[in-house]
């Protein structure tokens, strides 16, 4: 068995600015590493130290690979100074992934917001790779205000896929921004979806209190407990289950997670903090 | 088979100090000060006559000889040396077993404890006392060992008799052959060890006889969190409990590495400190001390269990007797199980109402 702490050096090719806090790093491995959309990796910085991101591109770009970043912390404040050319490490990919054979021919909700877009994205891309399997796909994505909003170059691209419908909701309106879209918390979207609830398939993710309102609103629109899939942050140091800092009662985020459906942990401590 | 302490104690000391073929490292409990039962696996001072095989199990847990609070793992660094080590316990051997599921499994591996469990033979001692704090029998434990060593020793007068668990101990029992006299085992020895045995347990049993037993624990997750709270008020969170618990592997990883090197070190964290599960931007699904306090008795009884289908406690006793607020882990499972909450006029939980039926 290799080495599990194995670290594959890889070069940032590309940043793009998302919002002030928020930049995507675009990665080239060292050697390409295989991926599923909903995994993660291990971000390191030599000598710094290294934290827990979702790839936010396809799982189908063969060599390369984005990873959205907030500055909230000490690393990802290194992160932010990375300059195109530095080298960074990863570790991985770990975890589970989102089921997407369960998606097919299925009419898939995501619902998103903050830098939980990040994972969506990933997701989102990897369907609309081979978006004939799914019979269409609501993305619902807010964020704090215009400015916070995230992947803004993209929008009009994903609003014209067929069978694709992504609406952008902002929490509010700071003096000075402009917006035409829907404004108030993401959950505020949920009344304009209109898929048969009973048997369709929804995608979770977000800040905690995001995360807990959209999923008791998402069983209150009548999807199932197990058709209901969450990306959990919790604090994944090591990505296979030895350093147990993510661990929810008897699960691990990194290893049984972070994809969980909500009726696997619905009974789990500290769920949403 | 059986051998006279001195002959043992001789080919051991003279194993510590000329490198033979077989180890290039043995390692021994030494008595923490003359006359004392109390020993270390770490200590290195003392006299060499002040090695001690029986007693109770050392000081500190032998996680620390296979698991180092402080190791490089990417690149791996520990290089295997043939080691030995002596007069351990059965409450550290069960330890091992579950840091053996826990690092070395279908999944992943821990490189440098792997390296460190192949290249150490075990030779393991029945208890001949028992410590203030040990509790194995609480626990589904024995004062002895079954499994799990390569070489045991049970003693017996002036004797060990020595019963082999692997390869490595048969290859051991033959080199101990080549300089000491090991004789076959007589009848009369075997009741005499049953005999020892059962005299060490029941030792143990009695001075436990007040505490709850591990079947009876189940009902910890529904103890009232006041109660949790007024236990963990003596508790500093120093996290002494856990970095001296011989199954706690809790690690932090970090990088050390240099402009576009990157090398990885583990060392041992605390779910009992402040930032063990707080997550970038600050939330924390513990932020409190009576959690985190609370959260160590749910890993050890319902997690690792579940984890690993053996409890995370041994019985050992260390964690009670390392914590500066001189919390005794036995009586806190007591009172959680027990206790109503008086502060808040709480009736008893089920388990409390079950106990005072029986």
């Amino acid at each position: 068995m290799p080495n599990p702490y194995e670290v594959i050096p890889a070069t940032i090719y590309d940043i793009v600015q998302e919002s002030p806090l928020i930049r995507t790093l675009r990665l080239k491995p060292d050697l390409p590493i295989r991926f599923k959309t909903g995994q993660f990796i291990e971000l390191s910085i030599p000598g710094i130290g290294e934290g827990p991101f979702t790839p936010s591109s396809s799982h189908f770009g063969s060599d390369v690979m984005d990873v959205t970043v907030m500055k909230t912390g000490f690393v990802t404040e290194h992160i932010h100074k990375a300059r195109v050319g530095d080298r960074v490490g990863l570790r991985g990919p770990f975890g589970t992934w989102y089921p997407l054979e369960k998606f097919e021919g299925k009419d898939l909700l995501i619902l998103g917001g903050g830098c939980g877009l990040a994972p969506l994205r990933s997701l989102f891309l990897t369907l609309v790779d081979e978006i004939k399997k799914y019979r269409s796909i609501t993305f619902l994505a807010g964020a704090k205000t215009p400015a916070d909003c995230l992947y803004k170059q993209a929008v009009s691209e994903w609003q014209s896929y067929p069978g694709v419908r992504f609406i952008r909701a902002v929490d509010a309106i700071p003096a000075g921004e402009n917006w035409e879209e829907d404004v108030g918390v993401v959950t505020m979207l949920l009344p304009k979806v209109s898929v048969d609830t009973s048997v369709n398939p929804a995608v979770v993710c977000g800040p905690p209190v995001m995360m807990k309102f959209g999923t008791f609103d998402l069983l209150k629109m009548g999807f199932k407990e197990e058709n209901i899939y969450l990306s959990m942050e919790k604090k994944m140091y090591c990505g296979f289950g030895q350093c147990r800092h993510c661990v929810m009662g008897s699960f691990y985020a990194c290893k049984d997670g972070p994809v969980f459906t909500y009726a696997q942990i619905k009974n789990e401590e500290g769920l949403w903090d | 088979m059986i051998i006279k302490v001195d002959d043992l104690m001789a080919f051991l000391r003279n194993s510590v100090l000329a490198e033979s073929d077989l180890f290039q490292e043995v390692i021994l409990p030494l008595r923490l000060k003359e006359g004392s039962n109390m020993v270390s696996f770490l200590s290195r001072l003392g006299a060499s006559d002040s090695y001690f095989l029986d007693g109770f199990r050392a000081v500190d847990p032998i996680k620390l000889v296979f698991y180092g609070a402080r190791e490089q793992v990417y690149p791996v660094a520990a290089k295997p040396v043939q080691r030995l080590i002596a007069g351990v316990k059965a409450c550290d051997l069960k330890a091992l077993q579950l840091l053996d599921r826990a690092l070395i499994n279908k999944d992943f591996i821990d490189p440098a404890y792997k390296v460190w469990r192949d290249s150490t033979t075990i030779l393991s001692a029945d208890c001949t006392e028992a410590g203030p704090a040990c509790h194995c029998t609480l626990v589904g434990g024995k004062p002895y060992s079954e499994g799990g060593f390569d070489l045991n020793l049970s003693r017996i007068d002036d004797s060990y008799v020595l019963t082999t668990g692997s390869d490595k101990g048969r290859e051991l029992l033959e080199v101990i052959q080549c300089t000491a006299v090991v004789k076959d085992l007589e009848a009369r020895a075997q009741k005499a060890i049953l005999e020892a045995r059962t005299k060490i347990t029941e030792l143990v049993q009695s001075r436990n006889s007040d505490f709850l037993r591990s079947e009876e624990y189940r009902g910890l997750r529904e103890g009232d969190m006041s109660v949790w709270g007024k236990e963990s008020r003596q508790c500093v969170g120093c996290g002494a409990c856990t970095n001296i618990c011989p199954t706690c592997y809790c690690l932090i990883l970090n990088e050390e590495g240099r402009t576009d090197t990157f090398v990885k070190v583990r060392s041992y964290d605390s779910c009992q400190w402040q930032g063990y599960a707080r997550v970038a931007g600050g939330a924390s699904p513990r932020p409190r001390m009576r959690q985190r306090f609370r959260n160590r008795y749910l890993c050890k009884f319902l997690y690792m269990p579940s984890n690993f289908k053996t409890l995370g406690c041994t019985g050992c006793g260390r964690c009670t007797e390392a914590c500066p607020g001189q919390i005794d882990f036995r009586t806190v499972v007591r009172d959680v199980l027990e206790l109503p909450a008086p502060e808040l006029g709480n009736p008893p939980g089920p388990n409390a109402q079950e106990k005072r039926e029986v």
